[in-house]
Parts: structure tokens; C-alpha cells; sequence
């Protein structure tokens, strides 16, 4: 669920629609400041991107488009929900979950009161039956890795059971993007229009645009919105542009080149969510010029992280160190940053033969804005250290096929940003299915081992941060910075999420001020 | 010159001899029709083809990042990209005419997904397409009242500069200039519970958007048209007669002018469609150009091909109504 494909179709025109737009603005940048308690009723008009060929309205397939993901989201409930900065995964349909002592079997205490909008409650056998079906898809063993069908099982009306291969801490990590609750036995022609347990349910939906009431029942508290009408978007300027006169009043993730036209109207706010999105390079470490550790150190030494936040994600970001999850609130953010310095790369290279007469190819694609950009810029500050970078544009398709997880050198994008173990475990330990970079390190792995083996809290947090100094030290990954999630909104908009990926689904406690 | 008696495609107006060739295509609409359908057969088959040569496939498009290769290629089963690509049309093609239109890669019926873009492409082309008939026919009688006359040339130049301008371009400057100016119209076009757009306002930016070049390509050929006709004797007789230049050009000259109109804005038909790929996903408009445009991104072939299938059927149906006109008038003339 990590594809946020847009189409960059309209880029280049409507970057210069946008320059025109913000001459013509005001000067005056005060957005109306949050606040006040909330208060009840009003119907939220909310843009997200999507695709009509891309539909999909089962909550259980491959949702490529936000605006349908943002729909199943605020119909059906997950059994966690990523959290905010103490925490990243918090309770929704499961109000509590325990691991056992070996830290493989968790077991799931349904939320009290908890019912699907046709007034029935929810029993474990719906969440059982949902999670096994979930887990019977083609994405199923990546959603729910390590948790077989079959060892999903309820254990009376209240208590779901799930047992891991694996011991694994972070288990609750894992239910909080799609393990959306359906009834028990919905036949798959009824999933359209079955009922959720969500903060809001299902009005109409057409082609990709819906409208949703208030579940008064909601087990989750008062949700304060009457409606909320989604409208999908093709483009993201297309989004802005209904943004900037005034046909919806939240456009959802529509990025740097919008916001930067809207810093200069009053009547918009712009609302930022930090680690949102990572875009690193990637250098492949077990075979070609990238394999040597001294080599990626000096190529991370190369790159001037601030001037890339501030071009490529037009100051919309952070810089980051090298460590992927920024968002997490054991991020170890006491690892020294790495900033750039020319003469120590050379240096690093020199010693390790690099050889500077070749000139290397770094692939992109124009998958999210500003991705290809920032594999130019990033060249164009290596060629100050004597490294020849040239950047070769891929489209989407030809780049998952020919590059992604086999190439030398390629900038990529990951759009869950919250924990360092989910990366560990997708992308840095030897054999992950997505190991990018190639990457086998055993202290690595064994650190990686030690912190899901580990139930303790702070022993947990210690163990976090050696396996990320590792990471920071020595891993495939070049991560200059995080591109910030961004959201526009009309003043009167308050209590909007501002947590960085699918975070941003959360509705329940949006409120329109008078 | 000779006609070949079948119709031929309608891109250039080709003078045949009239009687024989109307005849024909009276007589046997049927094999005109069918001579289409295996052209459109045809047309799926090069589509389907060519999405398989584009790279990547719609199992990587649609899968996610977490999958991996045996994720994949479990998708690359169940969506039965793992057979041949001709047994994929075969099974396409011989379902179509039940009405099935298949699956796409996500598992949505493709009728359900066309079920409300459909009517609305064909009612945003179709506003498109009569306004620009009536645009062309108006300006360029105008411009053929005075040859050489003012309004001639700037009906001249205009036409020239709108035919030349893309659409893209058309709809950028409208929404500045009506949107997010001044205000007056709706930005983006946004649906109600029936897939339709909310507002008829929302329809007024994308359709000037599609009529603007293709009105200044057909103006062009009205003019051009009535410039022949005014040196045919009939025409030159009835100016000589004394009668009124408004008469003589829509009486005697128009008349004439028929069947190269006809063709002219036939051909108008696919552009207007081809036009809707993009002003559709600039207005955020919902029909079948969106589609289409995300359909080829994600290699969603069922998709695509039954896009291309709704349309080559509009442009099928417009074509056979300009061989009739021209049919007609040939004959009636003859």
C-alpha cells in the first residue's frame, strides 16, 4: 500500500499556472490558528487522488488509489491504528492487545460496544474471518507476514488470537493499515455495500466519489461531522485548483507544488505532516562499484542535504541521517548527523579505488514529485567531488521490472515512515523479500533479532538504536531527508490528523468551526 | 476519376460517381458495417499487442511494494497474464459481444467501471461536437460572404492559430482566466450520487476546451469548401442572377459543400475524443479519457481495449451518418 503513483502528466504546465496564481495572491500567510472545542454537525468536502481505472472497493485488495483507501478507511475499522509520536500503533477495533511471553502469540480484546452500522455487534469470529480472508489474498503474506491463516482463531466472542512464526514485538505494527472487519460469510458481490464498524457509513458511492453520514453508535466517541463527501481527483493540481476556488475544503496529500501556490492565500491553511515520505537512493551493496562500506559512506558524504530539502521538496521536509523510519518514536535521533564533506569523501574514495573516469548511472522515475528531481540535483553535487553521475529516467513499469531490488544505483520512495523494525524487516535484513540494496549484515541481523525478541520497553528502545547506528553506519540506503505529507484546508477546518502516511485517514475528529 | 463503389474511409472527401455509389451503400449497409466491425477487431488486437510490448505488465502495476516475486507472480496467475497474449484476446474478444467487457487488474467488472464515465464523455464530446459545427459553419459563411474581406482574414488567421493550439493549452488559459481569476466557473468538476457532474457549469470550461482547436481545423474546411463550390457554374450563374450573396452561399453554394463538411467533421469526432484524455484529467472531469489515461499506466489491458472498443464504436457511428450525408447528397444531386 505504499503506491502512491500520480500522474505527472500536467507538471509542466500547471507549474507555471501555479507561479501565476501565487503572484496574484495575497501577501498575508496567517493561517487561522486551530482551536476552540469542537463542535457538531456541517458536512466535510474532502479531495484525495485516484484513478477511475484503478477502483478498487474491496477493503481486503490493493487500494492504489487514496481516495478509495480514504473511503474503506472511515467505513471499516482496523484493529490498530498508526499512533502519533509516543507511540506509533494505537488501539481502534482492538482496545487491547497483549503479547504472550515468547512474544509470538498476541492476543486482541475487542473495543467494548463495538458494532457494524446495521446495529450487530462484533464478535471474533468476523475479525477471524476478515483477517483469514485478508490473509488468502495475493498481498496477504506481505499485509500478515509470519501469521498463517489458520493461526488466527478466536478465542470466545471478545479475544482474537494471532501466532507468529516468530517472536515479534512489533506485532500490533502490522493490523493497523488493512485489516479492515467485515461480517463473518459477506459474499464477496455484497462487499461493496457491507456494513463497516467505522466513524462514518457508506451513503452512495460512484465511480470513485462517495458520500458518508455520521455513525452515531460509534464505540470509538462522538464523531463530530454529519457527512463527509469524498471526491476523487486525477491530478493533484486538478485537486488544487478545485481547492483555490473553493469547491471542497480539504485537499488530502496534494503536495509541495500546491502548497507553495497556497503559502500566499489567507484563506487557506496549510497543514504539514512531517516523515511522510522517504526518498533514498539506493546503492546495491553486494556486487558492482557501490559494494565497498567506504564507497556508500563517501557517497553519503557527498550529498548537501539542506540544499535538497530546500529544492527538491521546496523546503516542505527534513533532512534525515541515513536511517529509514524517521517517524518512529524510538528513532535514534541522537546518532550525529551526517553532513556533507567534500574532502573526507575523496579521500574515502581514493583509498578505495573508486574509479573516478567512469560515469554512473543513477535510475529514477517520475513516480512521486520530486523524485527525479532529486536524483539530478543529488548528481549535480557529486560532480563537485569529481563523481560523473548520470540520470536516467525509467518509467514506472520498465523500473519495477528491470531495476527495483536488482539495479546498482536508483532512488526509490517508501510511504510508511513510522517505524525503523518495519523497514528492518522488509528492506535490511538478509533475504528480505524487499532488500533493495542487497544488503546482508550479520550483526545487523542479529540485532534486528534481539530487538522483536525483546519485550521490555527500554531494553527494546537500546536495542533500537545499535541496530540503527549499524544502519546509519554502513546500509545501502542514502537518505537525505523526509518530504513532509501535505494537506490543504479551508479555515474553518480544525482537528485534522497531522500524522505523516495513512494517518491522514483518520476523520473521526474533524470539526467545522462556525 | 474512379470509384471504387465500396465506401471508402472517410478522411478526404473523394468526388465518386454518385448514383453507383449510393447505390452501394444502401444496398449493402451491412457489408459497410461489417467491413467495420473486423476493422475494429483488428484495432483490439494491435491494442492488446502493444500494451504486451510496453514494459512491466499488470501484475507489477497493481501489486504492492511488499509483495515480492512469488506475490507477484501468484497476481500474474490469477489475472491470467501468464498465457499467451493472443489466447488473452481470444477470450476477450469472443465475450464482447455478450457484453462482457471483463475485469480489470483489480478485480472491478470493466462495465461497472464505464458505467457512469461513458455518458459522460459522450455527453461532454457530443456538446463539444455540435457547438463546433455550428461555430465552423457560421464563421466560415461569414468569412466566404466577402472573399478577401476583413473578417475573411481574420477568420483566416484565428482559425489557423485555434486549430494549432493543443487543447492543453485551451483549458490552462480558460481556467485562469474563468476559474481562478475571476471565479465565475467551477475549477474542477466534482459528481453526484448519479456519477454525473453536480452542476452544468462544470461542463462549460472542457467543452470550450475541446471546441476551440477543433472548431479553427473545421472552419477551415467550410471555408474552403465554399470557395470550390463558388466556382462551380451553378453557383457563378446564381451570383450572376443578381441574388443576394446570403442566398447564394446557402442555398446554392452550401449545399454542394456537404458531403466535404460532412467528412471534415467526421473526422472531428476522433480528435474530440482523443482531445478528452487530456482536458478530462485537467478539469478532473469523469469519463472515459481518465480511464484510459490511468488504464495504460497500470497496463490494465481489459481496460484499454474496452476505452478503445466505446470509442472506435462513437467514431464508427459518426462516420456512417457522414457517408450517409454524403451518399444522399451525391445522389440527390446527380
Amino acid at each position: 500500500m505504499d503506491f502512491t503513483r500520480r500522474q505527472l502528466l500536467w507538471t509542466g504546465g500547471t507549474l507555471g499556472a501555479a507561479a501565476m496564481l501565487a503572484a496574484c495572491g495575497g501577501g498575508d500567510d496567517a493561517a487561522p490558528a486551530a482551536g476552540g472545542s469542537p463542535r457538531q454537525g456541517g458536512t466535510l468536502r474532502i479531495g484525495a487522488l485516484g484513478r477511475t481505472s484503478a477502483i478498487t472497493r474491496d477493503p481486503h485488495g490493493t487500494q492504489g488509489n487514496e481516495s478509495d483507501y480514504l473511503v474503506i478507511a472511515l467505513v471499516y475499522d482496523t484493529l490498530t491504528a498508526p499512533g502519533g509520536r509516543t507511540d506509533n500503533t494505537v488501539p481502534r477495533l482492538a482496545s487491547a492487545f497483549t503479547p504472550s511471553k515468547d512474544l509470538k502469540t498476541w492476543r486482541f480484546t475487542l473495543a467494548e460496544g463495538a458494532a457494524f452500522h446495521d446495529g450487530t455487534p462484533v464478535t471474533a469470529d468476523d475479525v477471524v474471518w476478515s483477517l483469514r480472508r485478508l490473509r488468502g489474498t495475493p498481498s496477504g503474506a506481505a499485509r500478515l507476514p509470519g501469521i498463517a491463516a489458520g493461526r488466527i482463531t478466536a478465542d470466545g466472542k471478545r479475544t482474537v488470537v494471532l501466532v507468529s512464526d516468530y517472536a515479534n514485538a512489533e506485532l500490533p505494527l502490522l493490523t493497523r493499515l488493512s485489516t479492515f472487519v467485515l461480517k463473518k460469510d459477506t459474499p464477496d458481490a455484497e462487499i461493496p455495500r457491507a456494513p463497516g464498524t467505522g466513524p462514518f457509513k457508506l451513503d452512495w458511492y460512484r465511480g470513485g466519489n462517495a458520500r458518508l453520514l455520521r455513525n452515531t453508535h460509534w464505540y470509538g466517541g462522538a464523531v463530530h461531522l454529519d457527512a463527509v463527501e469524498v471526491t476523487m481527483f486525477q491530478s493533484p493540481q486538478a485537486m488544487a485548483n478545485a481547492m483555490l476556488s473553493g469547491q471542497i475544503d480539504v485537499a488530502s496529500n496534494v503536495g509541495a507544488v500546491a502548497a507553495r501556490t497556497a503559502e500566499a492565500r489567507r484563506d487557506i491553511q496549510v497543514v504539514r505532516r512531517p516523515d511522510d515520505m522517504a526518498m533514498p537512493v539506493v546503492m546495491r551493496t553486494s556486487d558492482g562499484p557501490f559494494a565497498g562500506a567506504e564507497v556508500r559512506e563517501a557517497m553519503k558524504l557527498l550529498v548537501d542535504r539542506e540544499a535538497m530539502v530546500r529544492q527538491v521538496l521546496s523546503g516542505y521536509g527534513s533532512v534525515a541521517n541515513d536511517i529509514l523510519g524517521t517517524g518512529d518514536p524510538a528513532y535514534a535521533g541522537d546518532i550525529p548527523q551526517r553532513r556533507r564533506d567534500l574532502a573526507r569523501a575523496k579521500r574515502l574514495l581514493t583509498d578505495a579505488g573508486f574509479d573516478f573516469s567512469r560515469t554512473y548511472r543513477l535510475v529514477t522515475t517520475e513516480d512521486v514529485a520530486g523524485l527525479a528531481e532529486s536524483a539530478t540535483l543529488f548528481a549535480s553535487q557529486a560532480r563537485e567531488a569529481g563523481v560523473k553521475i548520470e540520470v536516467v529516467k525509467q518509467e514506472s513499469g520498465a523500473f519495477y521490472q528491470k531495476t527495483w531490488l536488482k539495479g546498482d544505483f536508483y532512488t526509490n520512495y517508501w510511504g510508511t515512515n513510522d517505524s525503523v523494525v518495519f523497514f528492518a524487516s522488509k528492506t535490511l535484513t538478509t533475504g528480505a523479500g524487499q532488500n533493495e540494496a542487497d544488503w546482508s549484515d550479520k550483526e545487523f541481523d542479529a540485532a534486528y533479532h534481539k530487538v522483536l525478541a525483546t519485550a521490555d520497553r527500554s531494553a527494546r528502545t537500546a536495542a533500537l538504536r545499535g541496530l540503527q547506528r549499524i544502519e546509519h553506519d554502513r546500509s545501502g540506503y542514502l537518505l537525505w531527508g523526509m518530504a513532509d505529507g501535505i494537506d490543504l484546508a479551508a479555515p474553518k477546518v480544525r482537528g485534522l490528523p497531522k500524522l505523516p502516511g495513512y494517518g491522514r485517514v483518520q476523520l473521526e475528529n474533524v470539526w467545522l468551526a462556525p | 476519376m474512379t470509384g471504387s463503389g465500396a465506401p471508402k474511409d472517410t478522411t478526404r472527401p473523394v468526388p465518386e460517381p454518385a448514383a453507383r455509389r449510393a447505390g452501394a451503400l444502401a444496398a449493402r449497409p451491412a457489408a459497410v458495417l461489417a467491413k467495420r466491425v473486423a476493422m475494429l477487431v483488428v484495432l483490439l488486437a494491435v491494442v492488446f499487442a502493444a500494451i504486451e510490448l510496453l514494459p512491466g505488465d499488470a501484475a507489477t502495476a497493481t501489486s504492492e511494494r511488499g509483495e515480492g516475486a512469488a506475490g507477484v507472480a501468484a497476481r500474474r496467475h490469477l489475472l491470467g497474464l501468464d498465457r499467451p497474449v493472443w489466447e488473452r484476446f481470444r477470450d476477450w474478444i469472443t465475450a464482447l459481444p455478450t457484453g462482457d467487457l471483463g475485469t480489470s487488474a483489480r478485480g472491478e467488472r470493466v462495465s461497472d467501471l464505464l458505467a457512469a464515465p461513458l455518458p459522460n464523455t459522450i455527453l461532454l464530446a457530443s456538446t463539444a461536437f455540435v457547438l463546433t459545427v455550428l461555430a465552423a459553419l457560421a464563421l466560415g459563411t461569414w468569412a466566404a460572404a466577402r472573399p478577401k474581406g476583413v473578417v475573411d482574414r481574420v477568420v483566416d488567421l484565428t482559425s489557423t492559430a485555434a486549430f494549432a493550439l493543443p487543447e492543453f493549452v485551451v483549458a490552462v488559459g480558460l481556467l485562469l482566466v474563468l476559474s481562478l481569476w475571476t471565479g465565475w466557473l467551477p475549477a474542477a468538476t466534482v459528481t453526484g450520487a448519479d456519477g454525473a457532474p453536480a452542476r452544468w457549469s462544470m461542463l462549460v470550461m472542457p467543452v470550450l476546451a475541446l471546441t476551440v482547436p477543433q472548431t479553427g481545423w473545421n472552419t477551415r474546411i467550410v471555408r474552403g469548401a465554399l470557395a470550390d463550390q463558388a466556382a462551380a457554374p451553378h453557383v457563378a450563374a446564381a451570383r450572376l442572377d443578381g441574388l443576394p450573396t446570403r442566398q447564394v452561399l446557402l442555398r446554392h453554394a452550401l449545399p454542394g459543400a456537404w458531403p466535404a463538411i460532412a467528412t471534415g467533421v467526421a473526422t472531428s469526432t476522433g480528435m474530440l475524443l482523443g482531445g478528452t484524455v487530456v482536458v478530462e484529467t485537467l478539469f478532473n472531469y469523469p469519463g472515459i479519457g481518465t480511464v484510459l489515461a490511468g488504464a495504460v499506466a497500470d497496463r490494465d489491458t481489459p481496460v484499454i481495449a474496452a476505452v478503445v472498443a466505446c470509442s472506435a464504436a462513437l467514431i464508427t457511428v459518426v462516420l456512417l451518418l457522414a457517408d450517409l450525408i454524403r451518399a444522399r447528397t451525391l445522389g440527390a444531386r446527380s
